[in-house]
């Protein structure tokens, strides 16, 4: 066990204050500082910016005070290092002005949260997130955004819509799963414990345990994983590969349509320069 | 092995995992909310999901099954369909009005209902930055009205 009365002395003096106000006081200055931090119309003031930038670092800080104790300081450390990785850069991809900055910020958010899924013990998903976000989704919005915006910021890109309107919905909905976060606990509720993986399934009788008998940290982790997808949800896989081969054919026949429209547009065109 | 001894099951890891989750759910509520490039409006919507995978991958953690993860593999190929169909539209959007302008769609309606415009398009502020005052020399330049009205590309 750590002594983080030791590391983290300002945490000892924090017991009187109840995590709930911490939480609410942090959800404030998230709110605010992004609202400070967003695009506006004319120029924001250096001023305003650096209140926001130091506004989000009291809210990181109060984050990792209220956050739970892991207990132990190598498993801490990763989970920090990652998840600041993950929030930090997301909220560089919101506040940032420039749409390609924006997708950039938006791959090292992913780096963030592959770091998360896999110290998480998810070690498929996070590969999976590098490779398909961040190799295939997130290069083809930096195609998109450099065929149609070649010259650079347009004024859309420096205004938002309604900053204050929206911090406050994004700081209530954080407010509120931080309440219900908060409130979760070790025991299942008596009255309506769900029923067992075997009892549901009515299969053969399956003796795991949560908790114990599944090690999600195990070297055959991914072929188990396996296991499962094609196994118990082979139904819903060949659904998705249903759902990939219609958005395919839908994209190709939009996109087909609009090139034809756009090509007897230029065909009209030439023809009506050339006469 | 020690990698499992170092991180072990509990509910303070789900309870961060969720937390984690919950703050990069906010934040992409606020970029989709928020901003009016239809690009970036789409960043944060992945953000959202992204938020959504960390929950569930933290709920299989603590419940030590493959539930959560076999979610995150339906929600990773339902955003890569999203993807594909979305960037499909914000291209005929692009070649209709020539911007990447959420704000430009905002007069579409169905033809029996009259047209209103919910959201001013809000004006650049035009005037010139604060350059550093020197002491005046020789008569003022004329500036550029058009050039000063239309820093559209800076």
């Amino acid at each position: 066990m750590i002594p983080w009365n030791i590391l983290f002395p300002e945490t000892a003096s924090f017991d009187f204050v109840a995590p709930g106000i911490l939480l609410a006081v942090a959800v404030t200055c998230l709110a605010v500082s992004l609202y400070l931090l967003l695009p506006k119309s004319g120029r924001s003031s250096k001023t305003a910016r650096r209140l926001g930038w130091l506004l989000g670092l009291i809210t990181l800080s109060l984050f990792i005070i209220t956050g739970q104790r892991l207990g132990n300081l190598g498993e801490e450390a990763a989970f920090l290092m990652v998840s600041l990785v993950a929030v930090v850069s997301a909220a560089a991809t919101i506040t940032c002005r420039s749409p390609v900055y924006a997708a950039i910020w938006f791959a090292l958010c992913l780096a963030g949260v592959s770091g998360v899924l896999l110290v998480l013990g998810a070690q498929f998903l996070g590969v999976a997130t590098i490779v398909v976000y961040a190799g295939a989704i997130l290069v083809m919005f930096l195609f998109v955004l450099m065929l149609a915006q070649p010259t650079g910021l347009t004024t859309s890109d420096r205004i938002t819509n309604e900053p204050m309107l929206s911090t406050v919905a994004g700081a209530v909905l954080l407010g509120l799963l931080s309440l219900s976060i908060g409130r979760l606990s070790a025991e299942e509720p008596l009255c309506c414990r769900p029923p067992s993986r075997a009892a549901a399934l009515g299969g053969t009788a399956v003796n795991q345990r949560p908790n114990e008998s599944i090690d999600l940290l195990a070297s055959d982790q991914v072929a188990r994983l396996g296991g499962e997808l094609f196994g118990h949800h082979l139904v819903a896989v060949e659904a998705v590969g249903i759902l990939l081969l219609v958005a395919l054919i839908g994209a190709i026949a939009i996109v087909s349509n609009g090139l034809e429209g756009s090509q007897t547009e230029a065909s009209s065109l030439q023809e009506g320069s050339q006469t | 092995m020690t990698f499992t001894i170092l991180f072990g099951t509990s509910l303070a890891l789900l309870q961060n995992g969720l937390m984690v989750g919950a703050i990069l759910l906010s934040l992409g509520l606020i970029g989709i909310l928020s901003r009016r490039n239809l690009i970036v409006m789409f960043l944060s919507a992945e953000l959202m999901l992204q938020g959504i995978s960390v929950s569930l991958v933290a709920w299989s953690r603590y419940h030590g099954d493959f539930g959560g993860h076999v979610l995150v593999v339906f929600v990773l190929s339902v955003a890569a369909c999203e993807a594909a169909i979305a960037l499909v539209f914000v291209l005929q959007a692009f070649t209709r009005t020539g911007r990447l302008d959420s704000t430009a769609w905002q007069t579409l309606r169905e033809a029996t209902i009259d047209r209103s415009i919910d959201h001013e398009i809000p004006s650049l502020d035009t005037s010139l930055p604060n350059f550093p005052r020197l002491t005046p020399a020789g008569r003022s330049p004329t500036p550029d009205e058009q050039a000063s009205a239309q820093r559209d590309h800076v």
